[in-house]
């Protein structure tokens, strides 16, 4: 009796843990499954694709041949003698381009901006979450609940305002403003979670260690260089990681900012126009997401430990 | 106020502290100075400038012509605007409902012993980190008509719904599928944070339960909720600001569906243009946000 019931409870048990593993993995071997199939197969709902296609990666990391048969015909167009000079401009411009998707031109505007822009947020983070942890000064307590509050602030609220400044400063209109100005705010939107995050670390750092060093001759600023910030090594690396997937992730504001400009489009809203823009597209859709889940899962599982611990602390956004 | 922490007691100490202090304060303005910068002109202006535009009529020129409360009036006459706040609600009950419900329920499983839990412990957080961009489609293709697996279940091979169905391009059925999305999306995290204070819970206190001969049930009830009440709280509040603050996820999965943050942004970006109604509406949405945000930092964040 009693060893029929455990066993029936560890059958409900490991159930419930499949199907919540299940449930969790389900979607992105959906993805990584119709990335890889066929178009003939893709109604196969199988998971496992009776063949391995990787002609949809070729395509969106632009190893692909380009198209004979339109290069041909657009040379027949070319070859009319009456078209004149202008008109032939006008068409050997329009198929200059022989990618429109260029996808790892993309993944580099996103890399760029996340990792830029994280450099920068720490950077700042580290001296303020130090002085704000460990000093004493007019205008600190304003200034720790003035973080939390922008931490839990979301993007939709300053969209309008943004847009205003960013117009009245003549930012928005040329390559190099907008640059500037999306920097920025990939900027402002980690800020808040590092100084959080590092805050919450620094004042957890016997202070007896810092004496120590103040008692050796060094400053307050070597104590942070040489003290402060290789022991917390752990946490920057963690605090990096979460800075890097929300610039990563960000689509509200670059959908804002950089449609306007072909080139400098990142990632999200890229994928997001190409789903849009031709039918029966799901092979490459999927590549395009799998290639942009690649480097997230890389990071996330070279630090998992990290990562959890930065989790469970309640340090997390989103 | 002083700072007693690491103060010395004798009257000689307290002198120099202080003198120590008045240097220490340069410095940290300095410290905090480029941070600060930030966090001003990017977040605390623009959220004043906010107030400051939603009494205005805004050309596409950027023009400005002063209206008073008209943007106030023409919102709250607007019947789209009241359907996107009643749209925010039923996502918002369903969103934290489920994410928290599911929560609860990992938290409690992954508590328990079995082969291989460090392993799930950490697979489980996936869906979290994952990029929204990378796996709104793969949800698409789940319900998509043509292709997608829960058509072949439901429609082709059950027969219980009819085969043209769409579940996200349907307006009726797409908050499922969002409802569905945010759970998966967000469940790790409160799973995490209720994990971690499910771990710390005394072993005695069940050891006693037991002996009194409370029963699963009553052991959950009487023991683990009482000791869960306040993180259990935490995370509903933190998940409610975060969802009605929430747009990628819904603009991208299934942007028919409204809500508040959707109804601003395509005011401010979309169609007919009108980024003074955009402000006025993001404002009525950071106060809600703002009540929040205050109750979490004033009773239960002790920072």
């Amino acid at each position: 009796m009693n060893s029929s019931k455990k066993i029936i409870s560890q059958i409900l048990l490991y159930t419930a843990v499949i199907a919540i593993v299940a449930f969790c993995l389900f979607p992105f071997l959906q993805m990584v499954s119709v990335s890889v199939k066929d178009i003939h197969d893709r109604a196969n709902p199988s998971l496992i694709p009776k063949e391995i296609h990787l002609d949809a990666y070729k395509e969106i990391l632009g190893f692909a041949e380009v198209d004979e048969a339109q290069s041909a015909s657009i040379q027949n167009i070319l070859k009319n003698p009456n078209l004149i000079d202008a008109q032939r401009d006008a068409i050997l411009k329009k198929y200059e381009n022989k990618n429109p998707f260029p996808f790892p031109r993309f993944m580099l505007n996103s890399f760029i901006f996340a990792t830029v822009s994280t450099f920068i947020s720490m950077t700042c983070a580290i001296f303020a979450a130090y002085a704000m942890a460990r000093m004493e000064f007019r205008g600190m307590s304003i200034m720790r609940r003035g973080t939390l509050f922008v931490y839990l602030l979301g993007g939709v609220i300053l969209m309008v305002p943004l847009y205003q400044m960013g117009a009245k400063l003549g930012l928005i209109n040329n390559k190099v403003g907008v640059f500037i100005f999306m920097m920025l705010i990939y900027v402002m939107q980690t800020i808040p979670l590092a100084l959080y995050m590092l805050g919450n670390y620094f004042r957890d750092i016997p202070y007896s260690i810092e004496e120590a060093a103040m008692i050796d001759g060094c400053t307050k600023l070597q104590t942070i260089t040489k003290i402060i910030i290789p022991l917390s090594k752990p946490i920057l690396v963690t605090v990096f990681v979460y800075c890097f997937i929300i610039g990563w992730n960000e689509y509200l504001y670059a959908s804002v900012f950089l449609k306007p400009f072909g080139e400098m489009r990142t990632l999200s809203i890229a994928i997001n126009e190409l789903f849009f823009s031709k039918n029966d597209i799901w092979d490459r859709i999927m590549a395009a997401s799998t290639l942009t889940l690649a480097p997230v899962l890389v990071f996330f599982f070279t630090f998992s430990k990290n990562m959890v611990a930065g989790m469970s602390d309640g340090g997390v956004k989103g | 106020m002083l700072n007693t922490t690491s103060v010395g007691t004798t009257n000689k100490s307290k002198t120099k502290k202080l003198v120590v202090k008045y240097k220490d304060e340069k410095l940290a303005w300095a410290l905090v100075g480029p941070a600060v910068f930030i966090v001003t002109a990017l977040i605390a202006y623009p959220t004043l400038l906010n107030i400051y535009l939603s009494f205005f009529d805004i050309g596409l020129d950027g023009s400005r012509t002063f209206v008073g409360l008209a943007n106030y009036q023409n919102l709250l006459s607007n019947p789209s605007y009241f359907s996107s706040i009643w749209t925010t609600i039923i996502y918002l009950i369903g969103s934290v409902g489920g994410t928290t419900l599911l929560g609860l329920g990992t938290a409690l499983l992954m508590n328990m012993e079995f082969k291989f839990r460090a392993i799930v412990r950490t697979i489980i957080i996936v869906p979290y980190f994952a990029p929204v961009i990378s796996v709104v489609f793969g949800w698409k293709f789940i319900f998509d008509p043509v292709n997608g697996i829960f058509n072949y279940i439901f429609a082709d091979t059950l027969g219980i719904i009819n085969p043209s169905t769409n579940l996200i391009g349907d307006p009726n059925t797409a908050m499922w599928v969002l409802i569905l999305f945010s759970i998966w999306k967000y469940f790790p995290i409160t799973y995490l944070i209720i994990l971690a204070r499910l771990q710390i819970v005394d072993k005695a206190l069940y050891e006693a339960a037991s002996l009194d001969g409370a029963n699963a049930w009553q052991r959950f009830r009487y023991v683990t909720l009482p000791e869960i009440e306040f993180v259990l709280g935490t995370t509903i509040l933190l998940r409610t600001i975060w969802n009605l603050n929430r747009f990628e996820d819904i603009y991208l999965l299934a942007p028919q569906i409204k809500t508040l943050s959707i109804f601003t942004y395509e005011q401010a970006f979309t169609g007919v243009i009108d980024q003074g109604l955009a402000a006025s509406a993001s404002f009525v949405q950071l106060i809600f946000v703002g009540v929040g945000i205050v109750y979490y930092i004033k009773k239960i964040l002790k920072w």
